[in-house]
C-alpha cells in the first residue's frame, strides 16, 4: 500500500482542483467555439467545391488538400506568429480556435461532399418528376437521408476535434494540457496530474460520442 | 522574398530527416502492434478481447499530446530512462496501435460471413480459412484507411515538439523566432510535411474510388 502511495498521491491533484477547473473551462470553450466554426466553414467549403461555382473549385480544392495534409500545430503557429505581422493582433485563444476550425472545416467539407454524392441522382430526378420544387426536394428528400448518413462520420470528427483542442496549449492557452504541464513543473508529482487529465479527456470525448450516437438514434426513429 | 526560407531550408531538412525517421519507425511498429491486436480482438480468448477493447477505447479517447506528456513525465519517475526520442516514439506507437486495431477489426468483419460457411463447406481448417480467405481480402480493404492512418501519424509527429523533442516543427519554430519571418519558415515546413503526406493521400483516394466502384 505504501509503495502505491509513493507513486500515486492524489493530494496534490485535489489541492489544485481550481486550476483544473480553469483548464476544463478553456478546453470546453475552445472545443465548443471551434466546433461551431468548423461546421459553418465545412458547409461553406462544400458549397464551393460543388459544380455550381466551377471557377472556385480549383482554389478551394488546393486549400483543402494543403490544410488536410499538414500538421494542425503548424497551422496554429502560422496564425499565431504570422497574423501580428499583417497587423492583426488577436489573442492566442482566437488564433487557436480559428486554426482548429480551419482544418476541421476541411475534414467536414469532405464528409459532407461524400454524403451528398452518396445519395443517388435518381432520387433527385424522381422528386422533380413528382413536381417538387428545388427547395422541397432538398428539404423532404435529400436532407433527411443526408442527416442520417452524415451523423456517424460527424460524430467521429467531433471527437477528433475535441482531442485537437489540446494543441492550443502550444501557444499558451491555459487549457487542461497546459495546466497539467504547469502543475507538473511546479511540483514533484509526475504521474497523477496527467492520469487525471487523461481521464477528464476520456470522459469528455465519451460523452460527446454518446451524445452524437443519441442524436443518430433520434433521427433513425423519426425517419 | 523567400531569402530566409532559402537560407534556413538546410536546417529544416535536417529536422525533416528526424520527422521521417520517427514516422517510419512508429508507423511500422504501431501497425504491426495494431494488426496483431486486431486479429486477437476477433479470434482471441474473451479476457484478452476485453483488455484490447479497453485499450482501444482509452487511447482513442485521449489526445496524443496528453499521452506523450504522460509517458514523458511518468517513465523517468518510474525509473525507466530510455531517452526523449524513444519515450515519445513509444507514445506514438501506442496511439497508432489503437487506431490500426480498429482498422484491422473493421476489415476482418467486413468479409461476408457466407465465406466462412463456404470455407467450412470445402473442409478448410480455421488457420487455412484465415490465411487463404480472410487475410487477402481484409488486407486489400484496409489499405486506404491504413494510408490515412499513416498521414495522421506523420502529422502527429509534429506534436512531439510541444513536449520539447527536436524535429521539423521544433526546428521551424526555432528559425521563425530567430528570423522573425514566421510565414516563410512555417510555409517551408508545411511544404515538407505536405510533400510527405500528399502522395499517400492521392493513393488512398484512388484506391477508395476503385473499391467504391467495384461494389
Amino acid at each position: 500500500m505504501e509503495t502505491i502511495h509513493q507513486y500515486f498521491d492524489l493530494n496534490y491533484v485535489i489541492r489544485s482542483l481550481p486550476d483544473f477547473q480553469i483548464g476544463l473551462i478553456w478546453t470546453l470553450e475552445t472545443g465548443a467555439v471551434a466546433l461551431v466554426l468548423a461546421f459553418v466553414w465545412g458547409l461553406a467549403l462544400v458549397a464551393l467545391i460543388m459544380p455550381r461555382f466551377w471557377w472556385l473549385r480549383g482554389p478551394a480544392r488546393v486549400y483543402i488538400e494543403i490544410s488536410r495534409n499538414t500538421p494542425l500545430l503548424l497551422q496554429i503557429f502560422v496564425l499565431y506568429f504570422g497574423l501580428p505581422l499583417i497587423g492583426l493582433v488577436w489573442s492566442a485563444f482566437i488564433c487557436g480556435v480559428l486554426a482548429i476550425a480551419g482544418q476541421h472545416g476541411c475534414y467536414l467539407a469532405d464528409v459532407f461532399r461524400g454524403t451528398i454524392e452518396s445519395i443517388s441522382n435518381t432520387q433527385r430526378e424522381a422528386a422533380k418528376a413528382l413536381g417538387m420544387s428545388r427547395f422541397s426536394v432538398m428539404r423532404l428528400v435529400i436532407l433527411p437521408q443526408a442527416i442520417l448518413k452524415v451523423l456517424p462520420p460527424l460524430g467521429n470528427q467531433v471527437v477528433l476535434l475535441i482531442k485537437d483542442t489540446s494543441l492550443v496549449s502550444a501557444i499558451g492557452v491555459t487549457e487542461l494540457t497546459l495546466v497539467g504541464k504547469q502543475l507538473v513543473e511546479q511540483s514533484a508529482t509526475t504521474i497523477e496530474v496527467f492520469v487525471v487529465i487523461a481521464l477528464i479527456f476520456l470522459v469528455i470525448t465519451t460523452c460527446a460520442g454518446l451524445l452524437m450516437r443519441f442524436i443518430e438514434m433520434h433521427y433513425r426513429v423519426r425517419f | 522574398m523567400f531569402d530566409v526560407l532559402y537560407s534556413s531550408f538546410p536546417y529544416l531538412m535536417k529536422g525533416a530527416v528526424y520527422t521521417a525517421w520517427m514516422s517510419v519507425v512508429t508507423i511500422i511498429a504501431g501497425s504491426l502492434l495494431g494488426v496483431i491486436l486486431g486479429i486477437f480482438v476477433i479470434y482471441g480468448p474473451t479476457a484478452l478481447r476485453r483488455i484490447i477493447t479497453g485499450y482501444v477505447f482509452v487511447i482513442r479517447g485521449i489526445p496524443i499530446l496528453v499521452l506523450m506528456f504522460l509517458t514523458y513525465y511518468a517513465l523517468p519517475a518510474l525509473g525507466v530512462n530510455i531517452g526523449d526520442y524513444v519515450t515519445v516514439c513509444g507514445a506514438l506507437v501506442i496511439y497508432c496501435g489503437a487506431y490500426v486495431t480498429e482498422i484491422t477489426r473493421g476489415a476482418i468483419l467486413a468479409v461476408p460471413r457466407t465465406q466462412f460457411d463456404a470455407a467450412k463447406g470445402v473442409g478448410m481448417r480455421l488457420s487455412q480459412y484465415l490465411r487463404l480467405v480472410i487475410f487477402p481480402q481484409a488486407a486489400r480493404m484496409s489499405i486506404p484507411p491504413m494510408l490515412n492512418n499513416c498521414i495522421m501519424m506523420v502529422k502527429s509527429t509534429a506534436y512531439v515538439s510541444i513536449v520539447g523533442v527536436w524535429e521539423l516543427s521544433y526546428a521551424a519554430r526555432e528559425v521563425a523566432e530567430r528570423t522573425l519571418s514566421p510565414f516563410q519558415v512555417f510555409f517551408g515546413a508545411m511544404i515538407i510535411y505536405f510533400a510527405i503526406c500528399y502522395p499517400m493521400a492521392i493513393v488512398a483516394q484512388r484506391l477508395e474510388k476503385k473499391t467504391a466502384y467495384s461494389h
